[in-house]
């Protein structure tokens, strides 16, 4: 092979990379503009991270700490239209915790939560993730007469309640109740 | 000139598709080869579960009721002028086409599920092995929070036997009435599901004895880690077939559940995970989108396909009914599905079916569409022969069940709402935008061959009666 063919053939190797390269670039973008904006404080929408199931799939956030997320209404699920989520053990079975893990181990008792006018309860659970190691995430259940919104947080630091805290804040912020209210006027 | 002429044809056919789209009082019902016989209004209270009891020289029908609605939480009785909690309606049925309003028990107080006794099941103290001879007993939940037992062998004076307190969440029970063991939905202190089964032994009625808690592993106290989905309705064969099928869950992750009965009265009673999984014999897991309202056995039936091969002719099936729970197909279509147990320890779907929502355009009629429950009387005038669902506002469907491979509608009935049909809504840009459909909700046989449905929109009690051809199926003349 001569010097200018092999020249030749790295150039076209070259710009084919680039052209796969600048593809996959604008695929990654098209799915980001797709997904929505990051909000002020810093919460990017990512895909919902679980397969299908009986319900719709809901909304996932990750923050610049990497903490997760994931959203979604179970329209006409809860236990109780008039008393709303009031045991854990609720929590337990409407949370999508088990998604993470099926076999998640409550820490401790949960306590109640308010996220703006929604009441409910929420618990942390021990769980593994798919590598094995040791995990904490929240689950959260909250009720607007007989449909519940379910959240979890994930992540590292989740054990931490200032980190709670601050995903609590985002569950509040117009990011998510602007969607949470959309789907439950749907219903 | 062909757009012209698409325009008025779409003119002259819109007018029919919003008449389907919506029902009207004063409308004729909509019916194939079924007929109205009899009418109560049941005092426009919402119904749950109807029991058609041959008593005596009379046909007593005992009628469930859900609690209130948010604007008439407690309906005035005509027959005391009183305003009453919804509890259980007693309509003498003899004459089915003067179906007569005898009595009505109030139930809990509270709104929708969360009051009234929605669930009644009727035992002869004749059949059960410890009971007054003469009495005829009346099971019915109260509210959320006990089982009552009730004589109701006079049906306008029911007097109080018992009282089963502190089971929470009640929901469809089913009573053995040659036995008398009972198998009671319900929610138990500690138990991680809302519904679960406490058996007990009503053989006489008077002094319950409680024999276990029954649920999937997973739901008992103490467990971690996911919930099972909970239960809905269990259906026994008695020490005949000894077998109780279980439906657990409404419109999501159902599961057909087959136990042994002997081993579930006898086995180990403390709720571990083995002592749950020992009396059962086989499990469906149904998909997400579906859950198990009702788990109607239809036993050793013979299909006429294979009645030539060497194995297989006569067959097993459950028949499972789904619960819609969303107004106007907000969710996966609820269904009715036919599951080939014979092999129990691997059960298996092989046909299904739904009214075709297309043949009434019922995604936008309001309320419900999609199954419910069924029939549950193994008498022999419809058993294995015709089964009949309640499908919301698509009324009651008939099906040809002789085949279960191939199940066909052969007739179904729609009421007419009246002033009385509650309404339904859903949101539309924040507001509700509501319509008034038909909502059948339970429905139920008797000996005679008459089909009671009733209705959860508060429209009433319809007696009907099958006609043309479809009779045939049945045998009826």
């Amino acid at each position: 092979m001569t010097a200018a063919r092999r020249r030749t053939l790295i150039q076209v190797f070259l710009a084919a990379t680039l052209v796969v390269a600048l593809g996959v670039l604008a695929e990654i973008a098209r799915k980001r503009v797709a997904l929505g904006p990051t909000d002020g404080a810093g919460w990017r929408p990512i895909e919902w991270p679980f397969p299908r199931d009986g319900w719709p799939p809901g909304r996932a956030w990750r923050n610049r700490d990497g903490i997760d997320v994931y959203v979604r209404p179970k329209l006409g699920f809860c236990g109780n239209c008039d008393t709303g989520v009031v045991t854990d053990e609720e929590v337990d079975r409407v949370t999508d915790i088990d998604l993470l893990d099926e076999r998640f181990v409550p820490v401790r008792e949960g306590s109640r939560i308010r996220i703006t006018d929604l009441a409910g309860r929420a618990r942390l659970y021990k769980l593994k993730t798919r590598l094995g190691a040791e995990d904490v995430a929240e689950g959260i259940a909250v009720a607007y007469k007989c449909d519940l919104i379910v959240a979890i947080v994930a992540g590292d630091e989740v054990a931490d309640e200032s980190v709670r805290k601050r995903a609590h804040r985002f569950l509040e912020s117009n990011t998510v109740q602007v969607w949470v209210n959309k789907e439950l006027e749907a219903h | 000139m062909i757009r012209q002429g698409v325009v008025a044809a779409v003119l002259l056919v819109a007018p029919a598709v919003v008449h389907a789209q919506s029902q009207k009082v004063g409308a004729p019902p909509e019916s194939s080869n079924m007929r109205m016989v009899g009418y109560n209004d049941l005092q426009a209270r919402s119904a749950y579960q109807p029991t058609i009891h041959h008593q005596g020289n009379r046909w007593i029908a005992y009628i469930g009721h859900h609690g209130g609605t948010d604007e008439i939480p407690t309906p005035v009785n005509p027959l005391t002028g009183k305003a009453e909690p919804n509890g259980t309606s007693i309509v003498d049925v003899t004459d089915p086409a003067n179906p007569k309003y005898l009595k009505h028990l109030p139930g809990a107080p509270g709104t929708y599920e969360a009051g009234g006794a929605q669930m009644v099941r009727v035992c002869d103290g004749a059949s059960l092995p410890h009971a007054d001879k003469l009495a005829v007993y009346m099971l019915r939940t109260f509210g959320g929070e006990a089982h009552e037992i009730w004589n109701v062998v006079d049906p306008t004076n029911p007097v109080l036997v018992g009282r089963l307190d502190g089971l929470k969440d009640t929901h469809k029970s089913w009573w053995e009435c040659d036995t008398g063991i009972a198998y009671l939905v319900s929610g138990a202190p500690d138990w991680r599901t809302k519904r679960m089964t406490q058996i007990y032994d009503l053989s006489d009625p008077a002094h319950p004895v409680k024999i276990r808690d029954f649920g999937l592993p997973g739901q008992q106290p103490g467990a971690t880690g996911a919930v099972p989905t909970e239960l809905h309705g269990p259906i026994s064969t008695g020490p005949q077939g000894n077998r109780v099928y279980f439906g657990y869950g409404t419109n999501k992750g159902g599961m057909l559940q087959i136990v042994d009965r002997e081993k579930l009265l006898k086995g180990p009673k403390e709720p571990t995970p083995e002592n749950l999984r020992a009396p059962v014999v086989g499990e469906l897991a149904m998909s997400s989108w579906n859950g198990a309202h009702t788990t109607f056995p239809m036993l050793k039936m013979p299909v006429a396909e294979f009645a030539h091969d060497k194995d297989g002719a006569t067959r097993d099936f459950v028949m499972i009914v789904d619960e819609a729970i969303l107004n106007e197909c907000q969710e996966a279509r609820q269904m009715v599905w036919f599951a080939d147990v014979s092999i129990e320890s691997r059960p298996m779907v092989v046909s299904n079916w739904t009214a075709p929502e297309a043949s009434g355009n019922f995604c936008q009629r309001g309320g419900r569409f999609g199954s419910h429950s069924s029939n549950e009387s193994m008498a022999a005038v419809y058993y294995k022969k015709m089964a009949f669902i309640a499908f919301f506002n698509a009324g009651v469907r008939a099906l040809d069940v002789r085949d279960p491979f191939q199940p066909r509608e052969v007739g179904y009935f729609i009421p007419a709402i009246t002033d009385k049909t509650d309404k339904r809504c859903v949101k539309v840009d924040g507001k509700d935008r509501c319509k008034t459909a038909i909502q059948t909700n339970n429905v139920e046989t008797d000996d005679r061959g008459l089909i009671y449905i009733v209705d959860r929109a508060n429209t009433g009690l319809h007696i009907l009666e099958m006609t043309g051809d479809a009779r045939k199926v049945a045998g009826l003349p």
